[in-house]
């Protein structure tokens, strides 16, 4: 599903040139569940953000469903992203004067469907995570957990084959982040691909398979041996 | 996506920032009020202008003494005077004039004014001498008595024919057929009474005392020539023969080789009503389109205060563009957000400054009829109204385009990463 080669992104500023990854090369298959770990600095969102076609490799091949990202200009990216990819980002980011549920219609509108198509995959999406209760909320009087969950079900509303979540347990306290995790799971079970950036060691072993970076080079690509499940309970 | 959703996520987008809206959309308001309030003026100085020009009869054609001054310092003022000194216009070419086959009837006129005095009252009026033709031309009727003939004229009767106000005034309910009043030290007797007119040219008619042309030049002015005179057409579509043909003959009769039709030779001019009408529209028009131009000087501030809450709007929804960016917006689809939050604003400006304007231009158009005495109409076209929401959303559109490009260009991963 993602097939990555020799993957190379070099940041230029004011002609000093800063290598955030340095030739990586992988492939995840469909239905995986995968951690990206390494400390701050690593590369890992980096190679997140170009995995998901937000951003483009200085050199290398990057390749999702066998198209390469060198074939597409950005509007055209952004259409993939909308049909394939799911986002949950660290802070969450909702938008705060609206409600649970048009956050997790958002992607559906620049998909174009109609409006009962869109209503009741919102619901659905809400239903998954468990959230459906709090729809006419607003984000601000959400707690960190309902916020998350609100941004689980904004990606996956569209029925993704990809999520990809970027320290999403990150501003959560372990309870909150626990749930979190569970939902990831879940979701892997049911055969969403689930892509996970994160430096926690203890959560990137809920993941099947972790992919450690350090200093733009992989430093090792493993199964997990003793995997972790959410639901029963995180130690820390 | 879907239009309804950008409008929608638009008015969100308004109504987060209350305030800064309402203040924002008020340079826009000020900016249209004041164009529609000096579009109406215009409108409303036009209908004044031509609605008098028109009291006189479009289709009529005035001769007057005087070669047409083109430029080259010939004020209104200065015209006028022409017309009283120069002498070259006399009673023998208006006959001459009313023998033409294309000419129906001529109306010669000599302007003066003075005092009426009837047993211990007087009043100031304006003394026209002219001839029955006068009243069939301009079609109004006596409302008591008759008008004097043209067996008055050829034997300078000394008779008068009072407008309606000097009735009024100097009579009340007493009947003023057959009673005698005193012009100059001359005596002459009323034999009739004109209907109520209003003004022509911003004159009063119901001021004026209408007297048979020959006893006027002969016993109130001594003079022989003819000051103006007012010509009807027998068919209205040929004005234009009318007019060259009237020129040629008063050309011969005046000795003026002129073969080129030079008109600032001629010692006369000979206008129609309708030039004079097509005129006065361009003047006023010109005066209409300066008023709005200064007025739309408050436009552009308001569109410049626009583009300023648009930019720092984008700045501040970074995360936003980059998260909907993310999920799968277009650049079109953030260029299309931003500016219809741009147009909305502008609109409803637009809106709120067009009804603004209205009751400004509409308490104007009372203030003026008050202080000025004459009848000023409220007039606020739909074209006005028209050009006036365009102009506005127009300036969304243009002060929206740069705020909403730069949002538009954003990379999303920086969007997401901007604190």
């Amino acid at each position: 599903m993602i097939e990555i080669e020799n993957l190379k992104k070099i940041y230029r500023n004011d002609s000093v040139e800063t290598p955030a990854l340095q030739g990586v090369s992988f492939k995840i298959a469909q239905g995986e569940f995968v951690s990206i770990m390494g400390p701050s600095g690593s590369g890992k969102s980096t190679l997140m953000h170009i995995m998901c076609f937000l951003d483009r490799p200085s050199s290398g091949i990057c390749k999702f469903e066998g198209k390469s990202i060198d074939n597409f200009n950005d509007d055209e990216l952004a259409r993939i992203r909308n049909k394939k990819m799911g986002f949950v980002f660290q802070s969450y980011n909702l938008l705060s004067r609206t409600t649970v549920f048009d956050n997790v219609r958002l992607p559906l509108i620049y998909t174009g469907f109609s409006k009962e198509k869109e209503y009741k995959m919102t619901k659905q999406a809400l239903e998954l995570v468990g959230i459906l209760h709090r729809a006419s909320h607003f984000p601000n009087q959400l707690s960190g957990g309902e916020q998350q969950k609100t941004a689980i079900a904004r990606a996956i509303v569209n029925h993704p084959s990809v999520i990809f979540a970027d320290e999403p347990t990150g501003n959560l306290d372990s309870k909150s982040g626990q749930q979190i995790m569970d939902i990831f799971q879940k979701l892997n079970n049911q055969g969403h691909t689930i892509i996970l950036v994160t430096h926690e060691k203890y959560t990137a072993e809920m993941a099947k398979r972790i992919i450690a970076l350090k200093d733009g080079k992989i430093v090792n690509d493993e199964l997990v041996n003793l995997r972790h499940y959410a639901k029963d309970g995180l130690i820390k | 996506m879907k239009f309804s959703n950008s409008f929608k996520t638009a008015i969100i987008g308004l109504k987060t920032n209350k305030t800064r809206s309402a203040l924002t959309i008020l340079g826009i308001v000020i900016g249209i009020s004041s164009v529609i309030l000096m579009m109406s003026l215009g409108d409303g100085a036009q209908n004044l202008i031509l609605g008098q020009i028109m009291s006189m009869g479009p289709n009529n054609v005035y001769v007057e003494p005087g070669a047409f001054t083109t430029g080259g310092g010939g004020d209104m003022t200065q015209q006028v005077m022409e017309g009283m000194e120069i002498k070259t216009l006399t009673l023998k070419d208006m006959k001459a004039i009313e023998d033409d086959p294309l000419v129906e009837m001529v109306a010669p006129m000599v302007v003066s004014v003075g005092r009426v005095i009837y047993k211990n009252n007087d009043e100031k009026v304006t003394l026209f001498g002219t001839t029955p033709a006068y009243n069939e031309i301009t079609n109004s009727r006596t409302i008591l008595g008759s008008d004097f003939t043209d067996f008055d004229v050829q034997s300078m009767s000394k008779v008068v024919v009072l407008g309606y106000k000097i009735k009024e005034d100097l009579f009340e309910n007493e009947d003023p057929i057959g009673k005698i009043i005193r012009i100059k030290q001359t005596n002459f007797r009323i034999i009739g009474v004109m209907e109520e007119q209003g003004t022509q040219m911003f004159m009063n008619l119901d001021e004026y005392v209408y007297i048979p042309i020959t006893t006027v030049q002969k016993f109130l002015l001594g003079i022989n020539h003819v000051q103006s005179s007012a010509v009807k057409i027998v068919n209205q579509g040929q004005i234009d023969e009318a007019v060259e043909s009237i020129r040629l003959l008063l050309r011969e009769r005046h000795n003026i080789y002129n073969p080129e039709g030079d008109l600032s030779k001629d010692d006369f001019k000979v206008v129609s009503g309708k030039e004079t009408a097509d005129l006065m529209n361009t003047v006023t028009s010109i005066l209409s389109l300066l008023l709005s131009s200064v007025a739309a000087i408050a436009l552009v501030v308001g569109g410049i205060g626009i583009m300023n809450i648009m930019l720092v709007s984008v700045v501040e929804r970074t995360r936003e563009i980059g998260l909907r960016k993310a999920v799968g917006a277009r650049k079109k689809d953030i260029l299309y957000q931003f500016l219809i939050e741009a147009m909305v604003l502008t609109g409803l400006g637009g809106i709120l400054g067009i009804l603004l304007g209205a009751i400004l231009s509409y308490l104007v158009s009372i203030v003026l009829t008050m202080a000025l005495g004459i009848k000023w109409e409220f007039v606020l076209s739909l074209s006005s109204i028209i050009i006036a929401f365009g102009v506005a959303t127009g300036i969304g559109l243009i002060f929206g385009i740069y705020p909403a490009r730069k949002a538009a260009r954003l990379s999303p991963i920086d969007a997401l990463r901007y604190e």
